[in-house]
């Protein structure tokens, strides 16, 4: 028995260093088309792609206005002509460095361009590197708050934004009271700093942890998104919650991931990625997206009750 | 060790006195972060320098509001270009206001000395690390000079402020936050995007 556990630590250890992947078995794989660098995949559409399902998109550290952050707009461009997302949560680090008027422009109206002017809503987390002023920027969509809600415009879904960089009391009381009147189905909280990560440069944020995870549990939030690891990384489910981090559409931290983390899922810190997420009754199906288009991971998670 | 029982008292303490009623988590779940078990004597010589210190602050805080409020009020939803003028007008009339203001008005001597000293436990150890390579992540290792009431620095990130930081410190109103600037730890009016004050070295 020890030798055959050893055996599949060395196998996943190697696949790992390999890929730097570990496929969990515990979610299904969607079928996905053949993807063509800088081009959405012909053939099958991934996901259901349901009509009347939500779909929505989620980026992570992604404002640096490099060409990478370009790229990485033009394929979410490209895959909305097939997937039609009506919104985009982002996970903080909206505009790193100078955040001057013109860098709103060069940092995401630009970038993002064809998604704006497609109507795509986004709706913003504040990261480490992000003013706090940016919270009345009419298109993240904040209405002034540090953290705030919305509910999804399709499916019973709620989403939930914080501040992480400075949790203190009364937003920990807001989170709070504000899952507990939640009558949604879907709860899904998004903010920057990780719960669970196995990046080498900030990692886990346990104390966080230690304060909001028991809210999350109490309150069946069943999706918990984050950025600040310029990593993509899916985290074994926690207490019954299925943890991301997307902290690479714009940023890149290569060879960060730590190989043969217990935490691990999958992970890449090879290239950029987003995802696109799409909510059908109990169901969520998600893609992952790298800069080149290709789907590197899928799944499905259900919902908690 | 005796002698570290009535700061450690404090410490637990000052969260239940200072901060919004704490949120209970589950009771099986009870984080330690707003856990304190001992109440504090009001007396105690700490108590009244953070009684002075919040004073100051309620005193800037006035001082502040009273300065927006001459401003067309900053709508929740609007452009980059109009945040950046309420901003800096704002700025510029608490630095009118403010001019003759020094390093120490706000965290006077012995509340600096209180900062320190709190932060002490929170530096520490190998969490302590953590949380000093989480606030430092600022990616601009560029040398910062501060000076009472000037702009926070636009090359340098906010920093982040980890919650074991934050639990030990007086409750601050909105219009005011804890942040740091390398070891300094900086009163940031995030309005104004200022630094009214701020504590040399908070940390080591």
């Amino acid at each position: 028995m020890t030798r055959r556990l050893h055996a599949a630590t060395f196998l996943l250890c190697l696949s790992a260093l390999v890929c730097c992947s570990v496929p969990a078995p515990a979610l299904r794989p969607v079928t996905v088309g053949a993807a063509q660098p800088g081009a959405p995949p012909q053939g099958q559409v991934p996901l259901p792609n349901k009509p009347d399902s939500l779909k929505f998109a989620v980026i992570g550290d992604n404002g640096n206005g490099e060409r990478a952050q370009y790229e990485v707009g033009e394929q979410l461009a490209a895959w909305r002509a097939r997937f039609p997302f009506v919104l985009v949560v982002m996970m903080g680090d909206n505009i790193y460095g100078s955040d001057r008027p013109q860098d709103f422009v060069k940092k995401f109206e630009a970038p993002y361009k064809a998604l704006l002017d497609g109507g795509v809503k986004f709706y913003a987390s504040l990261g480490n590197h992000d003013s706090r002023e940016q919270r009345f920027y009419r298109l993240f969509n904040m209405d002034g708050k540090l953290y705030y809600t919305f509910k999804a415009p399709k499916e019973d879904v709620r989403f939930f934004a914080l501040e992480s960089t400075y949790m203190d009391p009364d937003q920990v009381k807001w989170i709070t009271d504000e899952l507990q009147k939640s009558g949604e189905k879907w709860k899904i909280v998004f903010f920057h700093h990780p719960l669970y990560s196995s990046a080498g440069t900030h990692g886990s944020q346990v104390k966080l942890r230690e304060v909001l995870e028991p809210i999350f549990v109490r309150y069946n939030v069943s999706l918990v998104l984050n950025g600040h690891d310029h990593t993509y990384e899916r985290i074994k489910p926690q207490n019954g919650i299925q943890y991301f981090v997307e902290g690479s559409s714009g940023q890149l931290r290569p060879g960060d991931l730590r190989r043969g983390s217990p935490l691990t899922a999958y992970g890449n810190d090879r290239e950029r990625t987003f995802m696109l997420m799409e909510v059908d009754g109990d169901a969520l199906t998600f893609n992952t997206i790298s800069g080149s288009g290709q789907v590197i991971d899928s799944g499905v998670v259900q919902r908690r009750k | 060790m005796h002698v570290l029982l009535p700061v450690l008292a404090l410490t637990a303490a000052l969260p239940l006195l200072l901060q919004a009623p704490p949120v209970q988590p589950p009771p099986d779940k009870r984080s330690p972060v707003t856990s304190g078990k001992k109440s504090v004597n009001p007396n105690d010589a700490d108590a009244a320098i953070i009684k002075d210190f919040l004073k100051r602050v309620d005193d800037y805080v006035a001082l502040h509001k009273k300065l927006e409020g001459t401003l067309p009020p900053l709508p929740t939803q609007t452009s980059p270009q109009i945040v950046d003028q309420h901003e800096r007008a704002l700025a510029k009339l608490v630095q009118e206001t403010r001019k003759a203001a020094k390093q120490g008005e706000i965290f006077t001597v012995p509340m600096q000395s209180l900062v320190r000293r709190l932060m002490r436990p929170v530096f520490a150890g190998k969490e302590g690390a953590h949380v000093r390579s989480e606030i430092l992540d600022n990616e601009n290792k560029a040398k910062v000079v501060l000076t009472p009431n000037a702009r926070y620095p636009d090359e340098i990130p906010v920093s982040t402020v980890p919650p074991q930081v934050l639990q030990f410190l007086p409750k601050l109103p909105e219009e005011l936050e804890y942040r740091f600037v390398r070891q300094n730890m900086i009163l940031f009016d995030p309005h104004a995007h200022v630094i009214p004050d701020w504590v040399p070295q908070a940390f080591k």
